[in-house]
């Protein structure tokens, strides 16, 4: 870990972007309320697009692939085509027909339409588990930067980060500052783009669109002996690639923070053409991330020699900032981007605590352990929810063993696992009952957390059922235990069938 | 519209939801051009990394496609790194051009 003491103008950078973030947000709040996550209707489709995007890229998309294309190459292009495809998929099978449910959250769409206390509590506690594994990855991308930024050790810094950033939500909370999520994405998109653009031309590569440029660089890093090899199978299988893809492909499709931004958006019509913008948005970073990679790999060629595997790995998660120490940037410049990373996570943990508080404080706490409670008390717990699920976060990110973009890929299996199971066949097939449900949740767990923990102890079962990927083999699995089971069981109500069919898929 | 009444009575007709047996008319239509799209989604996704399976020379994947040079770029760099996103920013485009079109027909016919 870095401990060459405390870089003056990236922390300054961060402290000056918090500030600004922070009065961008209440000059925004007079005329908005607190709950819409989008600035009303006059932003259009390219702002709400933005919106989605803004949401959407987390410490996985800004550190983490550029990481795991340090690492392995090709291999990488399962995250980025997962990340993007992903919304192909919810836009042309779920998102219309979710939205018009009316249901804000997971368990609130599973309650409406399956009719099941127990269903509701489980989709719940699926939401709380996807939470605390994707913010550890984010909470894993904040300490590496307040590590690199500070120069502290990794644990000090992971309390540090969490400190500022508990503290920002609290500030920003207690102010009533909304969160404007088209200047968050302008200023994301700068930070990441920018920097990435000076690399290009200091090492003499087409610097103006650097993503369609790179070529050339990845070209020669293919000729050197001891650089990265450019086959596609050299650090996983095709079946590790095509299970991990179609993994982050349904996974984003099921994802329960992912699936809310559907309805901010006044009409239908406008949510629909908004995707075509949020890939495009998404598409930007998604087209850049290799781009630091592959210059991190030439520069570091040029300046030292290849570290062994071991260091490497050490290093993967923060190769966008080392890409700036080895091509030489001034320490401002690599700042931005840690800055950069540091508002993408801190977005994303924010939304996703905001969830899982949610769903505990309203799906398990009062519609199962005190349905008198009122408003006030509920609002009470959601903000302890809050703080324990901070917390658990933490211990669990002391030390992951994972790379961030891995981490999250877990959160992703388990969504597509339960989640989009239960969304899918409860949008297009309407003899879906509850029981089917409740056993196909059930068995998405199973699957999900049996590749996590009995994969390095079993033999075979990892190559498999990868942990990261295991929805390849775990979602046709539950869709066909929710078939089977809805067909062994009464078929669901009347009046939600007929809803479905007239309502839900209506011209 | 073209599509005739189903042949045979159907219990509930009304409110049967089924991906793979939808109703005469606007969901038909609907899901079939869902269909195209999913299978277009499937077959450019997986079944390049199929091709890449198809063609490679070596166990690590190495040949034709690999070997091939397109914008300066390893085919399939090329192929999964760029023209991916712009392949799903495109198939969502039509996708809504389409239900736009399917859905003023409908509304109009209400």
């Amino acid at each position: 870990m870095p401990s060459d003491g405390i870089k003056l103008a990236p922390a300054l950078l961060l402290a000056c972007i918090l500030a600004l973030s922070l009065l961008v947000g209440l000059a925004g709040r007079t005329s908005k309320g607190a709950y819409y996550l989008v600035s009303g209707p006059s932003v259009g489709r390219a702002g709400i697009g933005a919106a989605i995007a803004s949401n959407w890229m987390s410490a996985a998309s800004f550190l983490g692939i550029a990481g795991i294309f340090y690492l392995q190459g090709y291999m990488a292009f399962a995250y980025v085509v997962g990340w993007t495809g992903g919304y192909v998929l919810l836009l042309i099978l779920m998102a219309a027909q979710i939205r018009r449910f009316g249901k804000y959250t997971a368990p609130e769409f599973v309650e409406a339409r399956y009719d099941s206390p127990v269903a509701r509590c489980l989709a719940a506690t699926i939401t709380i588990l996807i939470t605390l594994i994707y913010c550890t990855a984010q909470y894993k991308g904040i300490a590496l930067v307040f590590s690199w930024i500070f120069g502290l050790d990794y644990t000090p810094s992971l309390f540090l980060g969490t400190a500022v950033g508990i503290g920002y939500l609290v500030l920003s909370g207690t102010l009533g500052a909304s969160r404007n999520q088209q200047f968050q994405y302008g200023t994301l998109i700068l930070c990441f783009i920018i920097p990435l653009m000076v690399i290009a031309k200091k090492l003499g590569y087409f610097w103006v669109l650097p993503q369609l440029g790179y070529g050339r660089a990845l070209c020669e890093l293919g000729r050197a002996p001891h650089h990265l090899s450019l086959a596609p199978w050299t650090s996983g299988t095709a079946y590790e690639w095509i299970a991990l893809c179609f993994t982050l492909m349904v996974g984003t499709a099921g994802l329960p923070h992912v699936l809310s931004r559907f309805y901010t958006v006044p009409n239908l019509r406008d949510a629909r053409w908004s995707v075509v913008w949020g890939i495009f948005f998404i598409g930007l970073l998604y087209w850049s991330a290799p781009v630091y990679a592959t210059l991190a790999r030439i520069a570091q060629g040029s300046t030292e020699m290849p570290t062994d595997p071991e260091a490497a790995r050490a290093l993967a998660d923060l190769i966008v900032l080392k890409a700036g120490e080895w091509a030489g940037l001034p320490s401002w410049l690599i700042g931005i981007i840690a800055v950069g990373a540091v508002i993408a996570a801190f977005s994303t943990v924010t939304g996703l605590l905001i969830t899982g508080a949610g769903a505990f404080s309203y799906d398990i706490y009062y519609r199962l352990i005190n349905p008198a409670a009122d408003e006030k008390k509920r609002m009470y717990v959601a903000k302890g929810a809050t703080l324990v699920l901070a917390l658990l976060v933490v211990v669990l990110a002391v030390n992951p063993p994972w790379l961030i973009a891995q981490i999250t890929a877990v959160a992703f299996a388990l969504a597509g696992n339960t989640l989009f199971p239960v969304f899918l066949l409860g949008i297009w097939w309407d003899r879906t009952s509850k029981q089917g449900a409740v056993a196909g949740m059930l068995t998405g767990l199973a699957v999900t957390f049996g590749a996590l923990l009995l994969g390095p102890l079993v033999p075979g079962l990892g190559t498999a059922l990868p942990a990261t990927s295991s929805a390849l083999i775990g979602a046709p699995l539950v869709i066909l235990v929710m078939i089977g089971v809805s067909l062994a069981t009464p078929p669901p109500p009347e009046e939600i069938r007929r809803f479905l069919a007239e309502e839900v898929h209506a011209p | 519209m073209t599509d005739t009444p189903p042949p045979r009575p159907v219990p509930n007709p009304d409110y049967r939801v089924n991906f793979f047996r939808p109703r005469a008319g606007y969901l038909r239509q609907k899901v079939r051009y869902t269909w195209v799209l999913l299978i277009s989604w499937a077959f450019f996704t997986l079944g390049f990394q199929f091709l890449l399976l198809l063609t490679q020379d070596t166990p690590e994947g190495d040949g034709l496609i690999t070997e091939t040079i397109l914008f300066g770029f390893p085919l399939h760099y090329w192929f999964s790194g760029q023209f991916l996103i712009v392949w799903f920013i495109l198939l969502c485009f039509f996708f809504n051009l389409f239900v736009d079109h399917l859905t003023r027909i409908h509304r109009k016919n209400r």
